[in-house]
């Protein structure tokens, strides 16, 4: 679903599904992601946190007509992002009547090496 | 200035590369301790073509982008820094074909960090679509 809007396909983000069939989003390293020399850039990274997050609160809900606005996202940078591969998955933590809370965790070669995690709000139409 | 050459000057002259190229970012104006970048509109910037969403994503970029050259505009010095976090409040939707802006301000520095905060508009400054506040911290030695 997201890896087919057009930011997703400018950054070159697809779908990724981990061999417990859990999914998430995976982002191709390219010399277009690059920030200072040699790293991913921030902002790409936290594209791929906020996309993931999205991604799976629109699994959650199931409703393709119902697209919850983004209210406010926090992220951490952990470490540089290098410029290899980068995985991304997101957790809905709450789903209310008004606003979801979703957050998620970014790594590359070590999934239990995170590189960056991201907390969001969003609002329910 | 111990340095021969204006750190800030020399960021102002260096052409984009890297994923600000890709985005299209360059600078509007600066002062002491600010910088104002912007991001003309593209179509691969939008979630969905027919609803005219556009993602927040380049929004997150510019933020990075501006706050990181407005801790150059107040330090005017050259050194290395990593964003550790950014917070960013989405106060409206940003508008397919708008032209981004985002204007940042370093408010305060210490030996190895420094905080900004971001407002991010289409051309009004008054009008803002989102506000950030993001920390960096210089990562070289000293």
């Amino acid at each position: 679903m997201i890896s087919a809007t057009p930011y997703a396909q400018l950054l070159g983000i697809g779908d990724w599904m981990d061999s417990d069939g859990s999914t998430g989003l995976v982002l191709r390293a390219s010399s277009q992601l690059e920030g200072r020399e040699g790293f991913l850039y921030g902002g790409v990274i936290a594209s791929l946190l906020e996309l993931a997050c999205l991604e799976a609160v629109s699994r959650e809900l199931d409703d393709p007509g119902r697209r919850p606005k983004p209210i406010n996202m926090t992220y951490d940078f952990l470490r540089g992002g290098r410029m290899v591969d980068c995985y991304a998955k997101a957790r809905v933590v709450r789903i209310g009547k008004r606003v979801v809370n979703a957050d998620a965790t970014c790594w590359q070669s070590d999934a239990q090496v995170p590189i960056a995690t991201g907390r969001m709000h969003l609002l329910l139409a | 200035m111990d340095q021969e050459e204006d750190a800030f000057e020399r960021l102002k002259g260096i052409a984009p590369r890297g994923h600000h190229a890709l985005l299209g970012i360059f600078n509007v104006d600066d002062g002491p301790d600010w910088a104002e970048l912007a991001c003309p509109f593209s179509p691969d910037f939008l979630m969905d073509a027919g609803a005219g969403l556009v993602s927040s994503g380049p929004v997150v970029s510019l933020i990075d982008a501006a706050a990181g050259a407005a801790i150059i505009a107040r330090t005017r010095q050259w050194r290395a820094m990593a964003t550790l976090d950014l917070r960013v409040d989405y106060l409206r939707s940003a508008s397919a074909g708008r032209t981004l802006y985002a204007r940042a301000t370093c408010y305060h520095v210490t030996r190895k960090v420094a905080f900004t905060r971001c407002n991010v508009h289409e051309g009004q400054g008054a009008d803002p679509l989102a506000f950030a506040t993001a920390s960096f911290f210089f990562t070289g030695a000293s």
